[in-house]
């Protein structure tokens, strides 16, 4: 990781899978999910079962990122079945960070840096 | 006995009660209802000195997400469980351990080490299904030392660590439900997580 790039936000490392580039696309809503793109990185308050299920079968985006959650809940589960990486309990990450702004998430430290 | 384990077979939720048991971790009183019609007098037995129950459910094969209903109350309990056995899921009716409890969580085996994610109020399914995470711990195995932790203490780690000595020796890569109140100590399932690996994998890299 460079040393000048600027942290934005930390959270728990949820799915660990390296480091991921991709656009943001806040989305608090099943219809929002039609705006995902591929290599998109989601970010949402939170995986509710109707994002879960959505999620088995849309697994296109790059990586996953929520205000709340853990590692032992079902969308944490999911996103390392999926082998998405996923960065959980971030508190504000769907206030933080805007949409199609690019940034990278560390998976493995739970961080996310500015591009 | 062996119609007994075929009866389980495949109920995912069903068999890790079973498997509970089987590592001497307290549950509530339970009933396993796969006819509601041959086993109506059983529910109403159950049901008998109860006013709210716990109703969950389950399916062959394993769906995430099953009827559930954490407080149902007792004159209410039969026509539910009717229905819900009605379209084809297993009912696990048990005693009802009330939300307001002291702590709930999760506790995850690794190889090296134990991971507990708790949450102080409400049914432990709000942090299954919507995350809801209050405090995170991670110890070591070995000696049950703390490694890092996240969040306000919910519980006293004298007696975290009584839980975690009880859930120790479970298979690597197991997750376990919990829920500690001022009356009693119960385990809710326990599930394979083969996906926990990558939490430890991440570490090596």
């Amino acid at each position: 990781m460079n040393s000048k790039q600027k942290t934005i936000l930390k959270g728990m490392p949820a799915s660990p899978g390296g480091q991921v580039q991709g656009k943001v696309k806040v989305i608090n809503s099943l219809q929002g999910f039609k705006k995902l793109s591929k290599g998109d990185i989601l970010v949402s308050s939170f995986l509710t079962p109707d994002f879960v299920s959505f999620m088995k079968k849309n697994s296109r985006i790059s990586g996953i990122i929520t205000d709340e959650g853990c590692s032992t809940c079902h969308a944490a589960i999911l996103a390392r079945e999926l082998k998405i990486p996923y960065i959980a309990a971030t508190v504000n990450a769907t206030k933080k960070l805007k949409n199609n702004i690019t940034v990278i998430m560390d998976s493995d430290a739970g961080i996310i840096y500015e591009v | 006995m062996l119609e007994l384990f075929m009866k389980f077979d495949g109920f995912k939720k069903i068999e890790s009660i079973k498997k509970l048991q089987r590592y001497n971790l307290p549950i509530p009183e339970t009933i396993f209802i796969f006819n509601f019609k041959k086993q109506e007098k059983e529910i109403e037995k159950f049901l008998k000195n109860k006013k709210i129950v716990t109703i969950r459910s389950d399916k062959k094969g394993g769906t995430d997400f099953c009827p559930l209903i954490i407080g149902c109350q007792k004159n209410k309990a039969k026509s539910l469980i009717k229905e819900i056995s009605s379209k084809g899921y297993a009912v696990i009716l048990q005693q009802y351990v009330p939300v307001r409890s002291r702590v709930s969580g999760n506790i995850l085996i690794l190889k090296k080490h134990i991971l507990a994610e708790l949450m102080g109020t409400g049914a432990l399914s709000l942090m299954n299904r919507e995350g809801k995470i209050e405090e995170q711990i991670k110890f070591k195995k070995k000696d049950l030392t703390e490694v890092s932790h996240f969040g306000k203490q919910l519980i006293k780690k004298r007696d975290l660590i009584n839980i975690l000595k009880m859930v120790k020796k479970i298979p690597v890569y197991h997750l376990v439900e919990f829920t500690l109140r001022r009356d009693g100590l119960y385990f809710w399932q326990i599930k394979e997580d083969k996906t926990a690996k990558q939490l430890e994998d991440s570490q090596n890299r």
